[in-house]
């Protein structure tokens, strides 16, 4: 085994110092805003920061009996790639909160995904197996628990608490793809009293390529943000949400609505003994001069399959 | 023609499975010299050893054309910081945003905080420099999307070969439906299926012998440490020899005999008595509760005729005896309803077991964790004072952890008839190999994953698992890039 690395150790200390740093800050904020708050809300906070210490008391106890928490070194499964990491994996009680909130409580994707630090794709994951579990709970089919349980003890976890008040977010959820037209470097001279903002540099690379603001899974959060920044009051801000959100969905129920009435007009649904045939109106000029359109339907006269080619693959490239 | 060796400790490859062999090369894997060498040669030792890893099932032509030099990454963004600023600080100080020298500054931070006030996107190791996007270890990015190479990263099969095999023999499902391509390119969403059974037998622990649910490692285990009892028995019979002369025990014989030898008054009292012939619930409970643990902790060992008749009559009184007591019983009765849904609980699983103990045995460690947790929680509880208050709760604290205990052994059940050991554990040597890439959720229990998204790369981690260092991977990455 290589003897523990020096960041490590420095690690911890930070860590410790850190996390000293953040709770006199904490209080030091709690104390300020106190004088501002009604007795209700005093009480709660209390009661919060209680719990929150009785917490921290625990885990202390707990974690003197156990292993010591893995460093960074310990999580590298191949010793030279020191790019690689083993990256914690959702708890089973966090992935059955997201189920919940989503399945059940009918909650926001973006929203929970912002909540507990998960990608928006992770969550839909989440519950789309969360789902079937349940579905083979009810059907009585044998889980793979044992499974379930000595995998999840061999990696490392993203915790949930609901007695905490804190979540440890999972993932960064922001991630801005790194676009194939900011690749290159580009030269572009500009006047030196000009403000050349990220929209600028955008337009700058691709005229269709848009600001990282706009780019990013969760642009909601960045106008939060802004008018938090523009000292507008609590009331305001969930309003302006509030508005945002119908508008949201007043359009999203308009393009479903847009669709199924273009299907009334286009689609014609004859019912059969299996099947429902449906009939849709095409046209003959979409398979292109040479017949081999990617719109176009169905087969050419004239035109061999090109199947049975060398090279051909005939893998399947989706399952619906 | 001889096989080529796949797991070569001449000339270590590492392969894509959970081997020891793997693990071993693993262990002593370097990066290869650059010095007296060609950089042909240096390309050529490059490619064939991260091939070796990266699926070399899939022929040299296959790849060349799925390689793409464009290789894939993302930044994270701060959405505080993009609200703070609109881009156009970057233009202050020399060009690239104000300067400051994180070495000096004390708070500590790490991470995302850099610039004016302690906010940038730019991430920072601790020493200030910058951390870079290992953009290298992405060159083989096209063959995660890979069906088989998706099912060994997900940790559903030991090796990506196997995870082949899984798939042409139609245990796989991607979206709900059968797909018997491995080479089937997963397109973000996908959601692919093992069946459980199939994901149990390839990263269970082998089983010792066709009729037995031992694995192979226990059996072992087993093996010496009878041949060190019996060592020891050796050397003492050796010493004793020229004392007492032969004095032979047949100490082997023990192991069913054993079994029997009760230990302490209370135990013989419990296996004496018949529990449908006591006329106390409570005592008649107990007996029966001790009775239980006695033949569970027997059970490890091969029963032989006469103890299976013994327990035939056991599972017997217990129905009797839950069968005369239970519906009149007024100290059953006063308890908590969970507390007599444990004990019904205790009753069916009871019977389930007995059906069984015949051919099986169940597992111990379990009861015997309950047992002592039972003994823990009497020597804490408030009300040893009462010694009838204590007996009570101890024999429904009894009751309920033995029901605990079962539901677990009945989660994980000691079968002959599967194809790995039986109660299902870990392979040897998984856990160093165990780990979930991010593109991948995985839900264990019913044995699927979704393919989230395409491996990305971001500053400081790359998401393609490799186990070589970037000078071999950017060395095999132009490898490839020479023909394009």
């Amino acid at each position: 085994m290589p003897p523990p690395e020096d960041d490590d150790v420095n690690d911890d200390e930070a860590t410790r110092e850190r996390k000293r740093r953040e709770r006199e800050e904490r209080e030091a904020e709690d104390a300020n805003e106190e004088a501002s708050l009604d007795e209700f809300e005093r009480e709660q906070r209390r009661q919060r920061r209680e719990a929150e210490d009785q917490e921290r008391e625990q885990e202390d106890e707990e974690g003197r009996s156990k292993l010591p928490k893995e460093r960074a070194s310990d999580l590298r499964p191949y010793p030279l790639n020191k790019e690689f990491r083993s990256q914690s994996v959702l708890s089973d009680e966090l992935r059955e909160e997201i189920w919940k909130r989503v399945a059940k409580g009918g909650q926001d994707v973006a929203e929970v995904s912002a909540l507990f630090g998960v990608e928006m794709k992770r969550v839909g994951a989440v519950v789309r197996m969360k789902t079937l579990e349940k579905d083979w709970e009810k059907k009585g089919k044998q889980l793979a628990i044992p499974y379930q349980k000595a995998i999840l003890r061999m990696l490392p976890i993203t915790p949930y608490n609901p007695k905490s008040s804190k979540l440890t977010p999972h993932e960064s959820i922001n991630d801005l793809p790194v676009h194939p037209a900011t690749r290159q470097q580009i030269f572009y001279p500009t006047s030196e009293s000009r403000v050349f903002t990220r929209a600028d540099a955008a337009k700058a690379f691709s005229d269709t390529l848009l600001p990282a603001d706009e780019r990013i899974p969760h642009p909601e959060l960045v106008q939060l943000e802004r008018w938090k920044a523009q000292d507008l009051p609590r009331e305001e801000r969930i309003r302006r949400q509030g508005e945002k959100d119908r508008r949201a969905r007043e359009e999203k129920e308009t393009r479903e609505r847009k669709r199924k009435e273009w299907e009334a007009r286009h689609l014609r649904a004859v019912p059969g003994q299996r099947w429902d045939f449906r009939f849709e109106d095409i046209s003959v000029e979409d398979a292109g001069s040479d017949g081999r359109g990617r719109k176009g339907v169905g087969w050419r006269y004239g035109m061999p399959h090109e199947d049975r080619k060398r090279g051909m693959v005939k893998i399947p490239t989706s399952v619906e | 023609m001889v096989r080529k060796r796949f797991h070569g400790l001449k000339r270590p490859r590492i392969r894509q499975d959970f081997s020891k062999e793997t693990l071993y090369n693993l262990s002593r894997l370097t990066t290869p010299g650059a010095a007296n060498r060609t950089f042909f040669q240096q390309k050529w030792t490059a490619k064939s050893m991260a091939r070796a890893y990266h699926n070399p099932y899939v022929r040299e032509g296959q790849w060349t054309r799925m390689f793409d030099r464009r290789l894939p990454a993302v930044v994270s963004m701060s959405h505080q910081y993009l609200a703070k600023y609109d881009g156009s600080e970057m233009a202050l100080g020399r060009g690239m945003g104000l300067e400051v020298d994180s070495r000096r500054r004390d708070d500590g931070r790490e991470g995302v905080a850099e610039g004016e006030d302690g906010e940038s996107q730019v991430l920072r190791k601790r020493d200030g420099r910058v951390e870079k996007t290992p953009y290298m270890h992405m060159t083989f990015h096209p063959l995660e999307r890979r069906l088989d190479t998706a099912i060994w990263r997900a940790l559903f099969s030991s090796s990506t070969k196997q995870a082949r095999q899984f798939v042409v023999h139609g245990w796989v499902k991607v979206n709900e439906k059968k797909m018997v391509y491995p080479g089937y390119q997963l397109n973000p969403g996908d959601m692919f299926s093992v069946d459980p059974e199939r994901v149990m037998f390839a990263t269970g622990a082998r089983k010792s012998k066709k009729g037995s649910p031992v694995s192979d490692q226990e059996a072992e285990d087993r093996r010496v440490e009878r041949n060190a009892a019996k060592s020891k028995e050796a050397a003492a019979a050796n010493n004793s020899e020229a004392e007492e002369g032969l004095e032979e025990v047949e100490e082997d014989e023990d192991s069913d005999a054993g079994a029997a030898t009760l230990e302490s008054d209370e135990d013989r009292e419990a296996m004496t008595t018949k529990p449908e012939d006591e006329q106390d619930a409570r005592k008649a409970m107990k007996n029966l509760v001790l009775r239980a643990k006695r033949i569970l902790e027997d059970s490890k060992r091969k029963l032989s005729g006469k103890r299976q008749q013994e327990l035939r009559s056991f599972a017997q009184s217990v129905r009797k005896t839950m069968a005369k007591h239970r519906p009149s019983d007024a100290v059953l009765a006063e308890g908590s309803s969970s507390e007599t849904n444990s004990i019904s609980d205790f009753e069916t699983a009871l019977a389930e077991i007995m059906t069984k103990i015949p051919s099986d045995s169940l597992p111990t460690q379990s009861t015997s964790a309950a047992q002592s947790d039972a003994t823990a929680a009497a020597s804490s509880n408030p009300q040893m004072q009462q010694p009838e208050k204590t007996d009570e709760y101890n024999a429904a604290r009894d009751a309920a952890l033995l029901s605990q205990a079962l539901d677990r052994a009945r989660e994980n059940p000691i079968d002959v008839s599967k194809p790995y050991a039986t109660p299902w554990q870990p392979r040897a040597f998984m856990s160093a190999f165990a780990f979930i890439p991010r593109y991948l959720e995985v839900n264990q229990n019913v044995c699927s994953a979704v393919y989230l998204r395409h491996p990305v790369a971001r500053p400081g981690l790359a998401e393609v698992p490799t186990p070589f260092g970037g000078e071999v991977m950017g060395l095999a990455f132009n490898w490839y890039l020479r023909r394009r």
